[in-house]
């Protein structure tokens, strides 16, 4: 049996904004949320990149000691649009504690800054020092999945989990496994999404590669450029992302309001480098999302591309999406605004894109200046375009050969 | 150390690290407070930071069936007494 599955609440801590109306704000007047890269007393001198897509507003936070205590930087974000979510989805609490609602939530690695003081406490301090100075919530803090289970822990959800941490497609294959979840009948709603903390460890590892963009540390702004003959490397971000999932008829019937329908979901792996884009993986992973949502390729309008502004890797996605979509849908590279939030990106990216469904709009790709002659067969956004979108879809691909496209469509 | 020292000090731990006010003494604290095993090993810590001394590995065990302050207070009474003893048994 396969179910319709629809979109109920959205929201999101990005560089450019907390919240739909900041974001919208920034999306419709260019407005970047890279910031100077912040030093750390520890590798920061010696990275070559001076830039991140930094979260530079106070978010007020009313967490009780007894959450905040297993909780980490990546969880602050994390329980926060949750809760905005769960708030704004309207879901009972004797629903959302009854077993039929799962959290498919992750980040990249746990919380790095977690693990950074439990090194420094190992390599600084003497025998049974460190051993007692590494607290008995440290790992609770690190693991892999505490944004999923500080999520629900504070709000006492008792469904699935899944924490996947893919790097770069974490959030869009938490939306997807959570979109199958619900499609497939093993809940009846699913809270999606991903977020990741500040962290120069990212950054440094990027660096190293030679991906990061290093020419504009003295202008921000002006970096990452997806698509733009000039960019010169993503930038690393931080930020978290949330949607909540439900049956399309139980949210029918409870008067939710619907923001969007996903109607399909692809993911597979390019059987090889865990590094290098691959044409044929990007390829088959956009058909795949295609049939999934058993539609033809002129029926998408818009596309958000991954496009972290690497040299090779917006030209290999820039075929992919001539390939399978020609050069019908819009493309928009939205990490031009915040940069590469990492494991919220997918969500991130998602909840932007919703904005603009609902909105009427598609924002242009911010420091799209002169496209790369290599990606020009695309219908690139330049300016802000009113027009209404009714299918949009969002891709996103990771280290590890790990390519994701989610498909959402907006109910007339 | 008296009772009452004690008991001043444990309540301002539970204040000061738990953000507990003025638990009743004998309030079951995983019910009344939602006090876990996670925020009992802080408390361990906390207690050792009071008495100046570590506790053992066994004397920590004998703190796991503890649910409320007097019993905390007990238990701190019973270690810093034995730990008094056995200094003076070794002074002899």
């Amino acid at each position: 049996m396969e179910r319709r599955v629809v979109i109920t609440a959205a929201a999101a801590i990005t560089p450019i904004g907390h919240g739909k109306e900041d974001i919208v704000h920034s999306l419709l007047n260019g407005v970047s949320g890279v910031k100077p890269l912040r030093e750390d007393e520890l590798i920061s001198p010696f990275i070559h990149s001076k830039v991140y897509g930094t979260v530079d507003y106070p978010i007020s936070y009313d967490f009780k000691r007894q959450y905040r205590k297993t909780m980490a930087p990546c969880s602050y974000y994390s329980c926060q649009v949750a809760k905005e979510v769960l708030e704004q989805s309207g879901l009972t609490e004797e629903f959302i504690t009854s077993g039929k609602l799962g959290v498919a939530f992750g980040s990249i690695h746990g919380s790095p800054s977690t693990q950074r003081d439990i090194y420094r406490t190992f390599f600084t301090a003497a025998d049974n020092a460190a051993f007692k100075k590494i607290g008995a919530v440290d790992y609770l803090k690190s693991m892999v999945h505490t944004t999923a289970v500080n999520i629900t822990k504070m709000f006492g959800i008792t469904g699935r989990v899944i924490s996947s941490g893919t790097a770069c497609t974490t959030s869009s294959q938490s939306i997807g496994y959570g979109y199958e979840s619900v499609k497939f009948g093993m809940q009846e709603a699913m809270l999606c999404g991903g977020a990741d903390e500040y962290d120069t460890i990212t950054v440094a590892v990027f660096d190293n590669l030679l991906a990061c963009s290093t020419a504009f540390n003295n202008d921000p702004q002006r970096t990452p450029r997806p698509f733009d003959k000039l960019r010169d490397g993503l930038v690393v971000a931080e930020g978290a992302g949330a949607i909540m999932l439900e049956e399309y008829e139980f949210a029918r019937k409870r008067g939710a309001n619907i923001l969007a329908e996903v109607i399909g979901f692809a993911c597979n792996n390019n059987g090889g480098d865990l590094i290098l884009p691959n044409l044929d993986g990007i390829t088959n992973t956009l058909q795949l999302g295609v049939e999934n949502a058993k539609i033809d390729p002129d029926e998408v309008d818009l596309i958000s591309a991954h496009a972290t502004a690497t040299k090779m890797g917006d030209i290999i996605e820039a075929q992919a999406i001539s390939r399978v979509f020609g050069d019908h849908p819009y493309v928009v590279g939205l990490k031009g605004y915040m940069g590469h939030t990492m494991a919220a990106c997918g969500s991130i990216e998602t909840i932007l894109t919703i904005y603009m469904m609902q909105e009427g709009f598609i924002a242009p790709t911010l420091n799209l200046e002169e496209v790369d002659e290599r990606c020009a067969m695309l219908r690139h956004v330049q300016k802000i375009i009113r027009q209404p979108v009714k299918t949009a879809a969002i891709q996103n691909f990771a280290f590890g050969g790990v390519n994701t496209i989610l498909l959402l469509r907006k109910l007339s | 150390m008296t009772r009452q020292e004690i008991e001043k000090e444990i309540k301002n731990i539970f204040q000061r690290e738990f953000e507990i006010e003025n638990p009743g003494m004998d309030d079951n604290l995983r019910e009344a407070y939602g006090f876990d095993s996670i925020d009992a090993i802080e408390l361990l810590l906390e207690i050792e930071k009071f008495l100046g001394f570590e506790l053992t590995q066994e004397e920590k065990k004998q703190a796991i069936g503890i649910r409320t302050i007097n019993q905390i207070c007990d238990y701190v009474e019973k270690i810093a007494r034995s730990k008094t003893a056995s200094t003076s048994a070794g002074e002899k």
